[in-house]
């Protein structure tokens, strides 16, 4: 096992290399010459001279790219374009806010997906079952934009049930307050196509042979569901609710920006509307990283509940 | 291939299956529609005229109008009659800019076009009242941006998915088939590229590349490619240590012909039904992206552009452009979910 | 005569197809499982066996329909018509049931000894000290070695044989009055097969029960069973004692079956087929064909110390090496067969790829007309590659599913430069086709509008047009039914008179190699463990495996030692 991580965790670093070349190559030579937006009003040679100098233009590309690397080793990048902050006290405090967001619609979504799939996989082929699916299906088939639009207008804006927008200072505040709404849309956007997949999970699992060994053996269907098939279906179920855990960072993003929510989503989008570069680049960076890891740990989880994979 | 009328090859058998689920047919040809219509819309065949403000600002659909709020149309004498009843409760002359026509710098010009305004006839154009899905801020026809907007992401989708397509599939072909070096190579690139999510990468790509259509395209096809990718390398793989494969080696076909003229026909059922699934997933992701104001040019329409302007509808009360867009991309999406489904199960071989 | 165990009556099933046809698989047998009795249940694929055993505990998929006056009683209640919590009872605790693929028959995620200890947790009551300890002993009594130690293991870290004793062992575990085996050493290794046979024997004896037993291969039943109820499409053709079955069969297509199958001790010209026996004219066997290596053979390919090197990753940065071909040396003769025998990870298949240079030899020459093809680069080989050709074992999966007939059989010749045009090859192809038995319009056909037999027919077709001097047949067989191996074997048999083509037989089957070979090699674990003529082999092996090897295949009838005297005895 550790061999295994040793060994992943040096695989990472051609990846990592490779995302930081991506984001060069984007952002230096495809994004052109910031130095414009800096400036500002304030656009003459002499200052446009001094901004280039600052951020290491003037010199050669390959100087530019060691710069980068510098500043990636570090997790130092330098100061926000837009407000003059250092970037990495900025994306401090915009990692509580979306995780606590995307922590609990993935909660509150998996499990009310994966009792409901398992419902509607014990009686597939069934009116229910179709049923179940076409609505899922056409449930998808809108936007999540205008499930949002739609609810915050009706339910905030019409209704009043919940605040329009904003977030708090303190954890019980959100939780009982600016939460609610985002995380009631967050989980109707998430809820049909999590649903989708944990059936088709399940049921791939009950076509096995070894349920019909369980029947064979006189066991009950329930039993058999919920022993067998769940416990097999888990690992598939497992997996991918590891593989999305680096998406909790990006957050939703949408949800952020509606709700007005400081979280590393909304962040982004402002970030990428002003032109923001070193702080499009730093949040990358970080969620590569992240992704990686988590990447490894869905590895390693995938082993302790797979009996029959082998780490080599 | 030789396919003489009696023979079933796989392909026949499962339009054959195809056609027997309703549903799946049915939507077929839903989307089949649309896709006409999107064509039709980039000729220039339908909407051409989307930009032309045609009716009253905010004109309500045809056959509900009663569900809109109520306008009040103001004219000439409305606003002489507001500006003078201000005028008495502030005790003020209101001549507009409270300048005299001496400090006024346009005083002369405006003198000049008021004595010329009688020469000027300007044709009166009727704005219409109702529109049959209603109309936006500037009085543009609903249903015509709606069905350009179709054109567009129509388009963005298709051909964005088509590019990813073929790039994840000849990526993941020679990954799969010839393994070691070059699979090492491909992984790499497909672990830098996976280990950014997609949105993220989406913005990130958006943030330095200029708005428009192409770019949009571009943009999907460069993120999208991945899960192509894996699926291929995992497919041609599988189906390199297969006996017709090494069959086929034995009687001396070579490795490119053993990969696309052995292999390929064998995984493109696959394939159709990931071209239908991404054109999906792109469709909504360009949704996100245009409404964002990062995927099509102002002077373009699409369905993500039109929902950009709902909020401050619905604020309003004008309710009819995203009903009108929902509707549509609602019908679209669907009928190609449902068709994917269908599709899946008409070409499993398993299922045969 | 006592009341039988189980009684099945009138049983008709049904199944309905996607496009709403009903598909009858099974239409109208009836036959008693009398009490602690062997019953085997015999047929070809189609036949309809597997279905009846799974009818009994109504395992059947949801599309099954059974016909209204079908019923099969147990204990006096009619099973068909059960409510599903006494059936539930039944399953499991009265009669129980094996699988043929244990593997995935085992639920991946659970030791091995939770699932025997869950049976009885549920049917006897038992808690879970005194379950763990029935399951060690039910393992320990089945033939498992280290049963404390294996009762915690998953499935997938035991072998074929050990994990079909664990299901024997689930399924004995609640002393079932009824064992339903479905083909359970069908995927095993002969050796090991044998165990497992002995194994099912033991304990029916001991334990007093029935056990219906499901095969395709009669010789198998012969071993042990006491009746045998002989299916074909639905239909029992025959039912009678065993001793009746191969002594005085009554019925034709027993016969066929019986005669077709490749035997020790006799070597007829050609094997018969169903259609020798269904006519209604008796059958003469054709006489004795002699054979063997004699001393004016022309040697066609000479091998000198073919080896075969697997590397797989390891450790951080290690490799592991495993031998699959050690050191092997065989000379084939023009004209003859060179049968190599073994189990699986004998390495048999390795040599015939590896001569192909599918796989890439680690050491060792392969002389083919003088030259070594074994070094020569890619290029040269090219001119090579058509002369030795090789048809592969699986019928369903090694002809292209996208391809017609004709473009599988012209595509070699298009590659070579075979004829003067796509016409002239058309034509080449249909001759070909007609050679080897197929109608005239297979040609615009696919792959899957075939059968197995006649799917491998097609093959050996592709591998003609390139007028092979060599052709190596990897297991071409051994997924055939008996009747159509029986009708491949003759048509290679033919070709190679008329084509004077030198074969390589593949095979872990000792009475088809025997028939069709004039010299054996053994193999085992990748060493060429002995090799002779192949009626002196069989005669007077040398080498302690050869003679495990030889000793393992189920002799049928008469009964060989173990069996002599229990089974025989009359009810």
């Amino acid at each position: 096992m550790f061999a295994y991580i040793i060994r992943r965790v040096l695989q990472m670093i051609p990846t990592i290399f490779g995302v930081m070349l991506l984001l060069f190559i984007l952002f230096n030579w495809v994004g052109g010459d910031p130095s414009y937006i800096l400036a500002g009003k304030s656009m003459n040679a002499t200052t446009l001279a001094n901004i280039r100098a600052q951020l290491g233009l003037d010199k050669s590309q390959f100087a530019q790219f060691l710069i980068f690397v510098k500043q990636v080793a570090t997790l130092n990048f330098g100061i926000s374009w837009s407000n003059q902050q250092p970037v990495s006290s900025i994306l401090a405090a915009r990692v509580g806010p979306s995780v606590t967001l995307t922590g609990f619609i993935m909660l509150v979504s998996t499990v009310l997906s994966i009792s409901m799939a398992s419902l509607v996989a014990y009686v597939r082929g069934s009116l229910t079952d179709r049923m179940v699916t076409l609505i899922c299906t056409t449930a998808m088939s809108v936007s999540a934009l205008v499930y949002i639009i739609a609810g915050q207008f009706w339910l905030a804006h019409k209704l009043g049930w919940f605040p329009v927008l904003g977030w708090g200072d303190s954890f019980a505040k959100n939780l009982v307050t600016y939460l609610p709404l985002p995380v009631l849309l967050g989980v109707i956007v998430s809820l049909a196509p999590d649903l989708r997949f944990y059936r088709s999970c399940f049921v791939e699992e009950m076509n096995h042979d070894y349920v019909r060994t369980a029947r064979a053996k006189g066991l009950s269907e329930p039993k058999i569901m919920l022993k067998h098939v769940m416990r097999n279906a888990l690992i598939p179920v497992v997996t991918s609710i590891m593989m999305s855990l680096p998406y909790l960072l990006v957050g939703a993003l949408l949800l952020e920006t509606f709700f007005a929510i400081p979280g590393m989503g909304r962040e982004v989008i402002m970030a990428v509307d002003k032109s923001d570069f070193p702080v499009i680049k730093a949040i990358t960076i970080y969620i590569a990283i992240l992704t990686m890891i988590f990447n490894l740990l869905a590895d390693i989880v995938y082993k302790l509940i797979d009996p029959r994979v082998q780490l080599k | 291939m030789a396919n003489e009328k009696g023979s079933r090859s796989l392909w026949a058998l499962g339009w054959k299956r195809l056609r027997k689920d309703h549903i799946g047919f049915v939507s077929l040809w839903m989307v089949a529609a649309f896709v006409l219509l999107a064509l039709a819309g980039a000729l220039g065949l339908v909407a051409s005229g989307w930009r032309n403000e045609v009716a009253k600002p905010y004109a309500p659909p045809t056959l509900l109008k009663s569900l809109g709020p109520k306008h009040v149309q103001l004219t000439a004498e409305n606003i002489d009659a507001a500006n003078k009843a201000s005028e008495q409760a502030n005790g003020q002359p209101s001549t507009g800019t409270s300048l005299t026509a001496d400090e006024d710098p346009l005083a002369g010009d405006l003198a000049e076009a008021s004595k010329n305004e009688g020469q000027y006839q300007e044709a009166a154009t009727q704005k219409a009242e109702t529109l049959p899905m209603g109309a936006d801020l500037r009085g543009r026809d609903v249903l015509q941006k709606v069905l350009k907007g179709t054109s567009t992401s129509m388009l963005v989708g298709l051909m964005g998915s088509l590019a990813a397509i073929v790039l994840g599939t000849i990526m993941g072909g020679f990954g799969g088939y010839f393994g070691q070096k070059i699979d090492d190579l491909l992984m790499w690139f497909y672990s830098v590229f996976t280990s950014v999510p997609d949105m993220l990468l989406l913005l990130a790509f958006s943030a330095v590349l200029r708005r428009g259509i192409s770019t949009v395209i571009l943009v999907m096809a460069l993120t999208s490619w991945t899960g192509t990718f894996r699926l291929m390398r995992a497919e041609f793989l599988k189906h390199k240590s297969r006996e017709y494969v090494k069959a086929a080696d034995a009687i001396g076909a070579s490795h490119l012909r053993r990969m696309f003229v052995h292999i390929l026909p064998n995984v493109s059922y696959l394939l159709l039904v990931q071209f239908s699934i991404l054109t999906v997933a792109l469709i909504k992701y360009e949704v996100i992206l245009s409404f964002l104001g990062f995927g099509v040019s102002v002077t373009q329409i699409s369905w993500g552009s039109m929902l950009a302007e709902a909020p401050a509808e619905l604020i309003q009360g004008y309710w009819w452009q995203m009903a009108c867009v929902t509707l549509f991309m609602s019908i679209l999406v669907t009928a190609f979910s449902m068709l994917t489904d269908s599709l899946r199960d008409a070409l499993d071989p398993k299922v045969k | 005569m006592s009341e039988p165990l189980v009684s099945i009556q009138n049983l008709r099933v049904a199944f309905r197809m996607e496009d709403g046809e009903p598909f009858e698989a099974i239409k109208g047998i009836s036959f008693d499982i009398p009490k602690n009795r062997t019953v085997a249940l015999v047929g070809e694929s189609g036949s309809g066996k597997s279905v009846t055993s799974m009818a009994i505990l109504r395992l059947l998929p949801s599309n099954a329909e059974f016909g209204a006056e079908s019923k099969i009683l147990f204990e006096g209640k009619d099973l068909l018509q059960e409510d599903p919590h006494a059936l539930r009872k039944v399953r499991g605790g009265n009669i129980a049931m094996i699988f043929q693929e244990p593997m995935t028959s085992l639920n991946p995620v659970f030791t091995v000894g939770d699932q025997i200890m869950e049976t009885l947790m549920l049917h006897m009551g038992m808690g879970r000290r005194a379950a763990r300890q029935k399951a060690i002993s039910l393992l320990t009594e089945c033939g498992l070695p280290e049963p404390e130690r294996r009762v915690d293991r998953y499935p997938h870290e035991l072998s074929g044989g050990q994990q079909q004793r664990v299901m024997i062992a689930m399924a004995i575990a609640c002393e079932p009055k009824l064992l339903i085996a479905d083909e359970p050493t069908t995927a095993l290794d002969v050796t090991i097969q044998k165990q497992i046979l002995k194994l099912v024997a033991d304990l029916q004896k001991a334990r007093g029960m029935s056990v219906l037993f499901i095969t395709h291969d009669l010789d198998v039943v012969g071993e042990f069973a006491h009746e045998a109820v002989v299916m074909r499409e639905g239909e029992i053709r025959e039912h009678s004692e065993i001793r009746k079955i191969f002594e005085s069969p009554q019925d034709n297509y027993t016969k066929a079956l019986i005669k077709c199958r490749p035997h020790l001790g006799r070597r007829p010209q050609r094997l018969a087929v169903i259609d020798d026996f269904m006519q209604g004219t008796p059958y003469k066997e054709p006489p004795h064909r002699p054979r063997g290596y004699s001393h004016g053979d022309e040697i066609i390919l000479d091998v000198q110390g073919l080896h075969k090197t697997f590397f797989s990753r390891e450790g951080l940065f290690g490799k592991r090496a495993f031998d699959a071909v050690k050191d092997v040396s065989f000379k084939l003769a023009k004209g003859k067969t060179l049968g190599i025998v073994g189990e699986s990870g004998s390495g048999k298949t390795t040599v015939g790829l590896t001569l192909m240079r599918l796989h890439e030899a680690t050491a060792g020459k392969a002389f083919f007309n003088g030259k070594d093809i074994l070094s020569m680069t890619p290029k040269e080989f090219k001119a090579y590659k058509r002369r030795i050709q090789i048809v592969f074992q699986n019928p369903y999966a090694s002809l292209n599913p996208r391809f017609t007939v004709q473009d599988i059989l012209t595509e070699p010749m298009m590659l070579h430069g075979i004829g003067s045009g796509a016409q002239e090859r058309r034509r080449l192809a249909a001759d070909l086709a007609d050679r080897v038995g197929l109608s005239s319009n297979a040609l615009s056909k696919y792959p899957h509008e075939f059968s197995g037999g006649q799917r491998q027919r097609i093959a050996i077709a592709r591998c003609l047009t390139m007028k092979p001097d060599i052709l190596i047949c990897d297991e071409s067989v051994s997924a055939l039914d008996v009747s159509v191996q029986a009708q491949v074997l003759n048509l290679l048999q033919d070709l190679q008179d008329e084509f004077r083509l030198s074969y390589l037989f593949i095979s872990h089957d000792l009475s088809v190699v025997k028939h069709i070979s004039d010299q054996v090699m053994v193999m085992h674990e990748g060493v060429l463990v002995e090799q002779a003529d192949s009626d002196v082999i069989y005669a007077n092996p040398q080498h302690d495996y050869t003679r495990e090897l030889l000793a393992s295949i189920p002799r049928g009838w008469p009964r060989d030692s173990f069996n002599a005297e229990g089974a025989l005895a009359e009810a």
